[in-house]
């Protein structure tokens, strides 16, 4: 029975009589809070970006689209959104391409697999914050270890130093959002993985086919909707980011850390302009959903192609 | 099928429980119950401990009144304030940071004092001016001043006799603190001459003004219509902060080279005394901070300013006598002299006691006290926190050398003046 069929037979089991109702009832908890903290605030800050608002008075003042308009213009904002995109597409291209690479060798029978799975996993689970400030505190010149083990390889540190040089705050800061996410990645390419018939790669080898042309036509193609679902989960997750930047540069040195979600946090609780801030919480919003039905598309159309 | 249903249903309830709990807790109150306050403030250390003790000796003296002393870190303090107000919970009263005070007196989340000030007879003229302007707005002022501080030099002991110089006759101009800068610098241990902030956001904004001011200049026009930094007293200020990186007497790092023992002197505030004196390994002093050859001395003065927040007009009393005793003399000497604070009050910098006190205990305070009448405020404008991003994003393109001196003042002045129009 596949999948499809198993779901719809458990439809119409549960269409008997009265049963919707329960499930209904079963639905209604998830339902309501997701109403109350997601749906009520998403429209609510749609409300508040056509707004100036403080954020304490009660009176707010209707200004149409101006604190659009006024994003459009913003300078800031537009590093802000190339920073943003920077980031996103190194995090998502490279994060998910290594955790691949990754996943495959350890699926091909590495011993002590479950170690390294929890090396791997280990960053997932850790608070951002927290993990922000020691990857911070290890690019200390002259006492953080990453900074001594590098001096002693040989690797003089650039000057300035590692988090506030222009060239490599960034690349740090991404470096520790592919390091936060690889492991949930890995998980789930590895259960992908496990999910290929071993008949394939006989079949293949049987053909004369090498390692690179099994992992080539083999494992990507029949591996695709897994990495169609981490990329969009990448982007999604990591057009987002705030915390770690907010932790290990505050955005600088000269603007070259300051992700939207940064911009948007002083906006709102710094500056007290809670109109913009909606209105770049809608931009992003808008961003995100369009390059994931892009995505949705184009892998979608590729799928049904195989 | 039945039974699921109601399992269901009550599963729903127990989640949605606690929220119509939240809603029923409507507590009547009667005679003999002491009025209850929450008061917010992010005094930690030492200072969280000497604010505990008191609030702990003023529920213990007034039965009548049970306050709730509640820490929330600096850095959530504004955010949480503004939930909370939001909200409808917000807290009775707190203590904080008075660059805020402008945008919070304006928010119309706070209780004008003029009222309670006159019924309790309090003399607002003892205290220092500049703390109280930054309360007042639209002629009612909306805080008092709890605690101040500023910024001198602390110079690291240890480093300056290895490089061969006198902590004891330390820079009195600009030019010899670049001299001793430079002198002390070991750019091969990691070692600064003289530790700057060059981080984007107030801190270096704060930093800079007291250059500025050294130099003569001002950071916004009197009226606070305009900015005023863009002048000859600012282009002096952050040549020197280049000549400073030029000369290799500063490298920009991450701020917090001397609490490290990495940097041989810093400009830093008054609170930082009572820590170090427990806990830096080495030795240190400090100094008064020195301005141009020809300039004024300066500091830059901070610090927390209490204000109510209560809708109940019984409570807005009790915070009121609670802020009323907290910022008086005899109270406020108390405090002093367990956090290393400033003085607010003129009767408490006057008070011999207090001065002897200093000077027995902790002589490094006493550049600090002399120099709180070179104290300048930061203007106590409603955009201030975005005006002192926008002006150190400047600053720090200047020190990155991506804009020379002259066209990152332009730029800032620009920004600046676009945020106040």
């Amino acid at each position: 029975m596949t999948a499809m069929a198993r779901v719809r037979a458990g439809w119409q089991h549960a269409n008997r009589r009265g049963d919707v109702s329960a499930a209904a009832m079963a639905l209604a908890p998830a339902v309501i809070l997701f109403a109350i903290f997601n749906i009520y605030p998403l429209l609510y800050s749609g409300y508040l970006s056509v707004m100036e608002w403080d954020g304490f008075s009660p009176d707010k003042s209707y200004v149409g689209l101006d604190n659009y308009r006024a994003l459009v213009e913003s300078a800031t904002f537009r590093n802000a959104l190339g920073v943003t995109l920077q980031y996103t597409l190194s995090v998502a291209v490279l994060g998910v391409a290594a955790s691949l690479v990754i996943a495959v060798l350890l699926n091909s029978g590495v011993c002590g697999q479950n170690i390294y799975r929890l090396v791997y996993f280990l960053p997932v689970v850790t608070s951002t914050v927290a993990a922000a400030v020691v990857w911070r505190y290890l690019m200390t010149p002259g006492t953080g270890y990453a900074d001594v083990l590098l001096r002693d390889l040989g690797i003089t540190p650039p000057n300035p130093t590692w988090l506030r040089n222009p060239t490599w705050a960034l690349r740090i800061v991404m470096l520790v959002g592919i390091w936060k996410r690889i492991g949930f990645n890995i998980v789930i390419y590895l259960a992908g993985l496990q999910n290929i018939p071993k008949e394939f790669y006989e079949a293949a080898t049987v053909d004369g086919a090498g390692t690179w042309a099994r992992f080539r036509h083999i494992t990507i193609p029949l591996i695709s909707p897994i990495t169609l679902l981490l990329v969009i989960m990448s982007i999604i997750d990591s057009f987002l980011i705030f915390d770690v930047v907010y932790v290990m540069t505050d955005g600088g040195p000269i603007g070259t850390t300051e992700v939207v979600g940064l911009l948007l946090y002083r906006e709102a609780f710094r500056y007290f302009n809670l109109g913009t801030a909606s209105a770049m919480g809608w931009v992003i919003f808008a961003i995100v959903f369009a390059v994931t039905m892009v995505q949705w598309k184009f892998f979608g159309a590729r799928e049904a192609s195989l | 099928m039945k039974r699921a249903s109601v399992i269901l249903a009550i599963a729903a309830l127990l989640l949605v429980a606690p929220v119509l709990q939240g809603f029923s807790q409507v507590h009547v109150a009667s005679a003999q119950d002491p009025i209850k306050l929450v008061f917010w403030n992010y005094w930690d250390g030492t200072n969280g401990e000497k604010i505990q003790e008191l609030v702990d000796r003023y529920n213990e003296e007034h039965p009548e009144v049970e306050i709730e002393n509640v820490f929330v870190g600096w850095g959530e303090l504004l955010p949480k304030l503004q939930l909370a107000v939001a909200g409808g919970d917000a807290p009775d009263l707190a203590a904080a940071d008075m660059v805020w005070m402008p945008a919070l007196a304006n928010s119309g989340a706070l209780v004008p004092l003029n009222a309670f000030i006159e019924a309790s007879g309090t003399d607002t003229s003892d205290f220092y001016p500049a703390l109280l302007s930054v309360n007042t707005y639209d002629d009612q002022i909306y805080g008092l001043p709890v605690s101040t501080n500023n910024l001198e030099l602390f110079i690291n002991t240890d480093l300056f006799e290895a490089a061969g110089l006198d902590a004891s006759a330390p820079p009195a101009t600009w030019d010899e603190l670049a001299a001793a800068a430079a002198q002390c610098a070991d750019p091969d241990s990691g070692v600064v001459g003289m530790e700057l902030y060059t981080q984007p956001g107030e801190g270096l904004t704060w930093q800079f003004q007291v250059y500025l001011w050294g130099a003569g200049g001002d950071f916004l026009s009197e009226d606070l219509t305009q900015a005023a930094f863009n002048s000859e007293a600012g282009l002096q200020a952050l040549n020197f902060w280049l000549s400073l990186i030029d000369s290799g007497a500063y490298t920009l790092s991450d701020w917090g080279l001397f609490g490290q023992g990495q940097a041989c002197m810093v400009l830093d505030g008054s609170w930082m005394v009572g820590g170090m004196a427990e806990s830096a390994p080495f030795n240190w002093t400090t100094a008064a901070m020195p301005a141009p050859a020809d300039g004024q001395p300066a500091t830059n003065m901070g610090g927390e300013h209490a204000f109510i927040m209560a809708q109940d007009e019984a409570k807005q009393q009790a915070a009121w006598d609670f802020i009323n005793w907290l910022t008086s003399t005899d109270v406020q000497i108390e405090w002093d002299e367990a956090t290393a604070f400033m003085p607010v009050r003129d009767s408490v910098a006057t008070n011999e006691a207090y001065m002897s006190w200093i000077n027995e205990n902790e002589p490094r305070l006493l550049p600090f006290v002399d120099m709180q009448q070179y104290a300048h405020n930061r203007p106590p404008v409603e955009q201030y926190s975005e005006l002192s991003d926008v002006f150190s994003a400047m600053i720090e393109r200047a020190l990155y050398g991506q804009m020379d001196p002259q066209e990152a003042l332009d730029a800032a002045e620009a920004a600046v003046n676009s945020l106040l129009s």
